[in-house]
């Protein structure tokens, strides 16, 4: 077929049966307990400007992840999909542009905005699946391409191209969520049930048979799987998984415009998940990560090299060839191949 | 006038379970398949044989939907299927296995038959994981223990024999409901042990699942059907028993050349 | 597999398509053919008063229709290639859009320093050629067949060729001056209105647009003479239809490959000085002409060259009359039209699969 399976070193979905008995590894309740108590010795800045940040576009990359790494469908769309949502609530809920926002409170404009985008999701990966393989990142660039130029067009609903701000998270529970430690939460919580969900999906049913198209879609049609329907429910999935980060996107910069869905940070994403891994869920978060901390440090860091501040962009394309050219399963790849095998080596020798 | 006869009898008495008329398709402008009619009943166990080109694999894919014939019907079962997606097919209950085995290599045996019951169950969407009495793997169980596969159930596929992937893409195929299986070539590159192995399976199917087998090996298929249809050159050319077949010296001259028991 | 269609053999084919197309769409025929009456009786007559009352300005719209499909030659010297390069080898390079954009500044360099025009598209020619010869021997020749992959490090590329040329040529906005025996109007025989004495006032348009939309249609029918009429042409429908045979016979596949890489590269750097005349070159350009090239090549048909000139024209039209009509919503029109082939036509319009 036309598609190469995106990532060789991706586990084939588990088997059904043996999912249940995993477990978590130590590392994972290290990691997990590290991340539950990051308010207590990070600063502000830390919490939301590098781990919130990370966390909100791990999410949304890791939506590109699920399509790409077990649907075998790259899709470029994922970040426009979050930012129609950021705009959903801009528009349904408060701004400062108060002559296009409808003023609905956050709990109807929020569940509305993610329904919207999931639609909008949905919708164009059912334009996608119409042509299979290589297309896909072609028609979907199209289409995120075409909402950027829409935003940027169109001042009536879109606000043009100044776009919303003041786009705020809401305060109830009596808990401001617009301050640091609660928002630290609120990307660390969405992240974490995003993440929980690709992984539980991937062994269920849904994401065994999604793994089947990936690998021979033919062969599945043959045993009675409507694959084009997979293929958009899965689209639809992965909608509902970036949708919420965009809106997190939205409160986290205080605003949306359309330069948050322009194709420098469609292809952003893209990049972040693959420099971090399209084999394993977990990928794209340490893509984020990486990508967020070049992204306040790369000016320092370029200085010290003697070059100059600006040229962030070819940090990032670089890292970004290199590891397509050298490690096509990302960072984890490299860490699964080379790294841990060594560890695991001088440990044992020392013994 | 008389096909629209034979359609209404087709329709409401016996209904045949596969019924094909005057199906042709054409590869540019070469002719695969020429005004190809044949029937075949519920139940009913056919080998079609032919050389290499005859239109034999490009029959089954327009059957099960690969391929849209460039004209003619297909019936299954007195529906029309001819415009039907494949998965349409499959759900009514027509099967088939492949020449070459389109298995999951990286998925376990028992996967493997679980992902075919899957695919006709109503549960193709579900985002829950089964359980471990879940139905549906129940019946994959069953359906690996019928292919004599239970020793090797949870070994990937890629690690699988030759004959062993061949056992299974025949597993795939009887999962679910089957009315009706399209067999391709089950018993190439088999060793004689595998081919009396796939032989005793076939012969021990459920009475009600017809099927019609592709193959070359005489010795396999003469055995295991009732009836035979020859094809050449994209046309059906004789049918009859299998006794008749071996008997025609038309035929002894043209497919079993020089004793086909060799 | 996806069989791509380099139109057909001979004039003759064509003919024949055209008269069983006709014969298996009457309506659609008689549709269109009642569209271009309308659209000649739209640029050639005297609009009634009426009708400029409810349509708008007639030199308003024939200006829209002239931008549009000067636009859309445009369009087409840069797909062209983008679409050669998929059909022959099946990669998808997305660092398309950075050629183009190299060869407008490399034709504004020459520009600046030999003070003519015409040197500025050989060496944008020659100069881009040689970058997508490098790359085809250098990086694809190495990933054959490995179609994400390649298009992956062709996205890297574009990000890393982006912010060289940023480097290089700054933010700013450059235009390559037009030559003097280009420069001005001129006269079409098209009437925009009759003055009340009588006196008929014929629409006068830029000279270098329809140089060069005549350059680009002479370039369009060369190219397509090329690959239907010559040994070369055979041999690279024959890869496009059969890589299989192609590797098979005793042809240098390799060579073949590099020279239609380098080609389809050459032709981008030519279109860069177009556009750059044109309109301008700035960063973003690149991004702006990649992304109609996609457009473009998903409405026409990969790989097919008059499936690359018609989706040019269409998506010239749609975005010069979408800016002139309905400014806020000209972005949807071509969206539209890609929605459109994709859902009823998903291989493209003049794909012959």
């Amino acid at each position: 077929m036309a598609a190469a399976p995106v990532a060789e070193a991706a586990a084939p979905g588990s088997a059904p049966r043996t999912s249940a008995a995993g477990g978590i590894p130590t590392s994972g309740w290290i990691l997990a307990l590290v991340l539950l108590l990051m308010p207590t010795f990070a600063s502000d800045f830390f919490l939301v400007q590098v781990f919130g940040w990370a966390f909100v576009l791990g999410t949304i990359a890791l939506s590109l992840q699920f399509l790409a790494g077990y649907g075998g469908m790259v899709s470029l769309v994922q970040m426009t999909v979050a930012g129609f949502a950021g705009y959903m609530v801009a528009i349904l809920g408060t701004s400062g542009l108060a002559q296009i926002s409808l003023g609905w409170p956050f709990w109807l404009a929020v569940p509305t905005a993610i329904a919207l985008a999931v639609l909008f999701g949905t919708l164009s990966g059912a334009l996608a699946v119409r042509t299979a393989g290589i297309y896909t990142i072609m028609i979907t660039l199209a289409i995120a391409a075409a909402f950027f130029y829409f935003t940027r067009q169109n001042e009536t609903v879109f606000g043009g191209f100044l776009g919303f701000n003041g786009v705020r998270a809401p305060v109830f529970w009596g808990i401001d969520w617009r301050a640091p430690v609660p928002f630290y939460y609120l990307c660390l919580a969405w992240a974490a049930i995003a993440w929980g969900l690709v992984v539980w999906v991937v062994r269920a049913p849904f994401g065994l048979a999604l793994q089947g198209i990936r690998d021979n879609p033919r062969r599945m049609a043959a045993l009675g799987f409507d694959v084009t329907a997979h293929r958009i429910a899965a689209y639809a999935f992965a909608a509902f998984l970036a949708a919420p980060a965009g809106i997190l996107l939205t409160w986290l910069n205080g605003q949306i415009a359309p330069g948050t869905v322009g194709i420098g940070p469609v292809i952003d994403v893209l990049v972040i998940a693959v420099i971090g891994g399209l084999g394993r869920p977990i990928g794209p978060f340490v893509g984020a990560l990486l990508y967020v901390l070049l992204r306040i440090f790369a000016m320092d860091l370029l200085v010290a090299l003697g070059l100059s501040g600006q040229r962030f962009q070819l940090v990032i394309g670089l890292g970004f060839l290199l590891t397509v050219l050298f490690s096509p399963d990302g960072i984890l790849g490299l860490w699964e191949r080379h790294i841990r095998p060594r560890l695991a080596g001088e440990r044992g020798g020392g013994r | 006038m008389a096909v629209a006869i034979a359609e209404r009898l087709s329709a409401t008495g016996q209904v045949n379970a596969l019924e094909l008329r005057g199906v042709t398709k054409y590869f540019g402008a070469l002719a695969a398949l020429s005004d190809v009619t044949l029937s075949v009943r519920p139940g009913e166990r056919r080998a079609i044989l032919g050389s290499n080109g005859a239109g034999k694999t490009t029959l089954l894919n327009c059957i099960t939907g690969d391929f849209l014939p460039t004209s003619g019907t297909i019936r299954f079962f007195g529906e029309d299927i001819t415009y039907f997606p494949a998965h349409e097919r499959i759900r009514r209950g027509l099967r088939r296995t492949y020449q070459i085995s389109l298995l999951f290599g990286g998925l376990s045996v028992l996967d493997n038959v679980y992902l075919a019951c899957l695919g006709v169950s109503r549960g193709r969407f579900s985002l829950l994981r089964p359980r471990r009495d879940d139905p549906l793997l129940e019946s994959a169980r069953a359906l690996v223990h019928a292919v004599h596969l239970d020793e090797v159930a949870d070994k990937k596929v890629a690690e699988l024999a030759h004959g062993q992937q061949r056992q299974l893409e025949l597993a795939l195929a009887l999962a679910g409901a089957p009315r009706f299986l399209l067999l391709d070539e089950p018993a190439a590159g088999l060793s004689p042990a595998e081919r009396a192995e796939l032989v005793a399976i076939l012969n021990g199917l459920p009475a009600h699942i017809g099927y019609v087998i592709i193959e070359h090996d005489m010795d396999v298929a003469l055995r295991v059907v009732e009836s035979v249809t020859l094809m050449h050159e994209g046309r059906i050319f004789k049918e009859g028993t299998p006794a008749e077949i071996e008997a025609d010296p038309e035929v002894q001259e043209l497919y079993l050349g020089h004793g086909h028991g060799a | 597999m996806a069989r791509v269609g380099l139109g057909s053999a001979t004039a003759e084919g064509d003919r024949n398509r055209l008269a069983v197309w006709i014969e298996h769409h009457p309506l659609a025929a008689v549709v269109l053919a009642a569209a271009i009456v309308f659209l000649l009786w739209l640029v050639f007559a005297d609009w009634p008063e009426e009708f400029e009352r409810w349509a708008g300005r007639k030199r308003v719209f024939v200006s829209a229709l002239l931008n549009g499909i000067t636009l859309g030659g445009l369009y087409f010297l840069v797909a062209a290639g983008f679409s050669l390069i998929f059909g022959l080898m099946r990669n998808v390079n997305l660092a398309h859009g950075s050629l183009y954009l190299f060869g407008g500044y490399l034709g504004y360099a020459t520009v600046q320093a030999t003070g003519s025009w015409l040197p500025a598209f050989l060496v944008a020619f020659v100069l881009v050629a040689l970058a997508g010869l490098l790359l085809q021997v250098l990086v694809f020749r190495h990933m054959e067949g490995e179609e994400l992959r390649q298009t992956l490090v062709t996205i890297g590329l574009s990000i890393v060729f982006a912010d060289l040329m940023l480097w290089v040529w700054g933010g700013d906005f450059y235009q390559i001056p037009t030559p003097d025996w280009l420069a001005g109007p001129v006269e079409l025989p098209i009437v925009l209105d009759v003055r009340p004495n009588g006196e008929a006032v014929y629409l006068r348009y830029p000279r270098v647009r329809l140089v060069i939309f005549a350059a680009s249609v002479v370039l369009g029918l060369l190219l397509w003479l090329i690959v239907n009429k010559t040994r070369i042409g055979t041999l690279i429908r024959a890869g496009v239809d059969d890589r299989e045979m192609l590797a098979a016979s005793a042809v240098p596949v390799q060579l073949l490959f590099a020279l239609v890489f380098a080609f389809g590269a050459g032709l981008a750097g030519m279109a860069g000085v177009v556009g750059g005349t044109f309109q301008s070159l700035s960063p973003g350009e690149d991004t702006r002409f990649l992304l109609a090239s996609l457009v473009v090549v998903i409405v026409g048909g990969m790989g097919s060259i008059p499936g690359a000139a018609l989706g040019a024209l269409l998506i010239g039209l749609a975005e010069q009359f979408g800016s002139v009509y309905l400014p806020t919503y000209a972005i949807v029109f071509s969206f539209l039209i890609m929605v459109l082939v994709l859902a009823f036509r998903p291989q493209g319009l003049l794909s012959l699969r």
